[in-house]
């Protein structure tokens, strides 16, 4: 056991690409099309997950860390049952059931108004909407042609994009690569975890980032102006020509 | 450790059984106001264990728990062709936020230290949570997944309309909702709700005098949030006969049921801690974050009875107006509510700003601003409905054509 654990101390960074490499494997087995196929990725996709989360850094108490386990298990679970899963409604809601577990994860970092910020606009507007349209879509719930998208061209860069963002993270935890310097957690102090945190984010956002915040509110009215000129069709209807067509 | 266990309980406990006797309450108001005798009868069945005894009646009383029997006890029945998964998820989803909103909201000042303790224990299960008014919204959209999953899993057409509508009425009237608690937030610079009561109790001005138009958008917005009638599209019965929960029977039934009076319930409690001063009332329950025993009870006893009015009020409500139809209710969300909460926000923000910047704090101060919060409320509202007033004739029209409804538009 001894022995195991110290080989498991040595070879962290491999242990934790091999489970990585083993949970891209068992999300591509249950996007198959043949039940025992997906049945199979689940399993392997499991055995990954377990082997990344042998290494993962602990905290100092026992309860912290086994919310913390709990919760990133539920996002990473239902991030990949996001991808994977054939009915695009059942999609939308594994996908708000992993925001779900992104919130708890920020409220456990004491990061409270990200955490019921990410709710309120991802699970509580967007995916909504999402559901509302796909309802509306697809009543019957199963569309073969949504697996276009992880054909051709797709595929790969995905895959290089989602390898270098989890080597990316990977290499800024302390226990695999450059440990995190202090000033940055002074920082994060002062700013996230200050008692009045979102009156901190609220001037911080008002005062250095106000052009950014009014550029972005732009943006959003000008879309929403562009949804109702799509709705109305650019010009009204003229009641001689309808009444025309209707004689 | 045990102390929010037991908080937890008596919540829980307390809860279940207000929303099973509000249902009583409900059902005998509704006799009330339409002239009638209403349930009246069930009591203690005492000619079942002594033969020879009368049954006694006690009002009705033994309503709620002769109902709650029989909804567990009645078959519950799967329809063949819903989404399973979904069927049975959305009931539970749907109490799920219902209850754990309560975990936010006190249900009570505090109790002074002494007796249980040496600290004095706060009435609110989870104490000092700076962002309470934010998870209370956020618990409230998490709320709309049970009534839209409930209308889609059920694979009927009454109940997916009943989804639908919902799904659009509760993002329409979202927007109102946030906008009325916007301004108390300003006014408080706080989203603890303790603190927006301590600080209505410091100044002795509820919100609801000093921003009027606030407390008329967010009272308005939280009914259609509740889905209580005039806003009750999602599940009318003469429509939709039930809406999202026709195809559900027994126990779900009355999880759906219970989620909903606690919806209710919890609307309560926000319109009177946000806006009617919480357990605040002149001269008799003090002002200060400590208080003595007689105060400590006092204050327990101004929050439950204004509770209690408040829905009493939703409860009268309720048979007073007849139903919006959908256009009307989507008008009035974007073309009434969220001018009138953009308004008020403005109003609060230069009233404010003005007794900053004036550094004059003084009761005449505080007199002046709300009248003429007053004042901006009135002519608001006079404003909106010459402006744009609502399509209230409910006759059948002749037939439209495009051109016409274009110009409704």
């Amino acid at each position: 056991m001894n022995a195991i654990e110290v080989w498991l101390e040595e070879h962290a960074l491999l242990v934790f690409c091999c489970g990585l490499a083993i949970g891209a494997i068992g999300i591509v087995l249950r996007l198959a099309q043949a039940v025992y196929c997906r049945k199979l990725g689940t399993v392997v996709g499991l055995i990954g997950l377990v082997s990344i989360g042998l290494r993962l850094p602990e905290l100092e108490a026992a309860l912290p860390q086994a919310i913390f386990g709990l919760m990133a298990a539920i996002a990473v679970i239902a991030s990949a049952a996001t991808i994977t899963s054939r009915s695009p409604v059942y999609a939308a809601i594994w996908f708000a059931i992993s925001l779900l577990g992104t919130a708890g994860l920020f409220l456990l970092q004491g990061a409270h108004f990200l955490g019921v910020a990410t709710i309120v606009v991802y699970a509580g507007a967007i995916v909504v909407t999402f559901l509302f349209v796909l309802m509306l879509a697809q009543p019957e719930g199963n569309a073969s042609y949504d697996r276009i998208s992880w054909a051709g061209f797709a595929t790969p860069m995905a895959l290089i994009a989602s390898a270098l963002l989890v080597g990316v993270i990977a290499n800024s935890l302390p226990s695999f690569g450059t440990p995190s310097s202090s000033s940055s957690l002074e920082q994060l102090e002062d700013r996230v975890l200050h008692e009045a945190h979102v009156a901190k984010l609220g001037s911080e956002l008002f005062a250095r980032h106000l052009i950014s915040v009014e550029v972005v509110g732009t943006i959003l009215l000008v879309a929403l102006v562009g949804a109702i000129a799509i709705v109305i069709q650019g010009k009204p209807r003229r009641r001689s020509a309808e009444e025309g067509a209707a004689s | 450790m045990i102390e929010p266990l037991i908080k937890i309980a008596i919540l829980i406990g307390g809860l279940m059984t207000g929303a099973a006797y509000f249902v009583l309450l409900e059902r005998r108001m509704a006799a009330w106001v339409q002239d009638r005798v209403g349930p009246n009868r069930v009591g203690f069945p005492l000619s079942q264990f002594v033969s020879g005894l009368k049954d006694l009646r006690l009002f009705g009383l033994g309503q709620p728990a002769a109902d709650g029997v029989k909804f567990i006890l009645k078959e519950e029945y799967t329809p063949a062709h819903v989404d399973k998964r979904l069927f049975v998820l959305a009931p539970i989803s749907i109490l799920v936020a219902a209850l754990v909103t309560f975990a936010v909201i006190p249900f009570g000042d505090v109790l002074p230290g002494g007796v249980f303790g040496d600290e004095p224990i706060e009435m609110v299960v989870s104490p000092g949570a700076g962002v309470g008014m934010l998870v209370v919204f956020a618990l409230s959209s998490i709320a709309v997944y049970g009534v839209i999953l409930g209308g889609w899993a059920s694979n009927n057409k009454y109940s997916f309309l009943g989804g639908l509508r919902s799904s659009a009425q509760l993002i329409a009237y979202e927007l109102p909702l946030g906008l009325g608690i916007l301004g108390v937030i300003l006014a408080t610079g706080s989203l603890d709700i303790g603190e927006i009561i301590g600080e209505q109790a410091r100044t002795g001005w509820w919100f609801a005098l000093t921003q009027p138009l606030g407390f008329f958008v967010f009272c308005v917005a939280s009914f259609a949030e509740a889905a209580r009638l005039p806003f009750d599209l999602p599940e009318c019965e003469q429509e939709l006969i039930g809406g999202y929960h026709t195809e559900y029977s027994g126990i779900k039934l009355l999880l759906f049921l219970v989620a909903e009076f606690l919806h209710m319930i919890a609307a309560s409690f926000l319109i009177v801690m946000l806006f009617l001063g919480g357990w605040h009332f002149w001269f008799l329950t003090g002002s200060g974050s400590e208080a003595t025993w007689f105060q400590a009870i006092m204050r327990l006893v101004v929050l439950n009875a204004k509770i209690f009015l408040v829905i009493l009020f939703f409860m009268l409500v309720r048979w007073s107006w007849p139903r919006f139809r959908f256009d009307q209710l989507m008008a009035f969300a974007w073309k009434v509510m969220m001018p009138l909460g953009l308004i008020n926000f403005v109003v609060v923000a230069i009233l404010d700003q003005l007794k900053i910047v004036s550094g004059n704090d003084s009761s005449g101060m505080n007199l002046v601003c709300a009248l003429a919060a007053w004042g901006i409320c009135i002519g608001a509202w006079v404003a909106i409905s010459i402006a744009g007033p609502l399509v209230a004739d409910n006759r059948p029209r002749r037939e439209l054509n495009s051109f016409e409804i274009d110009s409704q538009m």
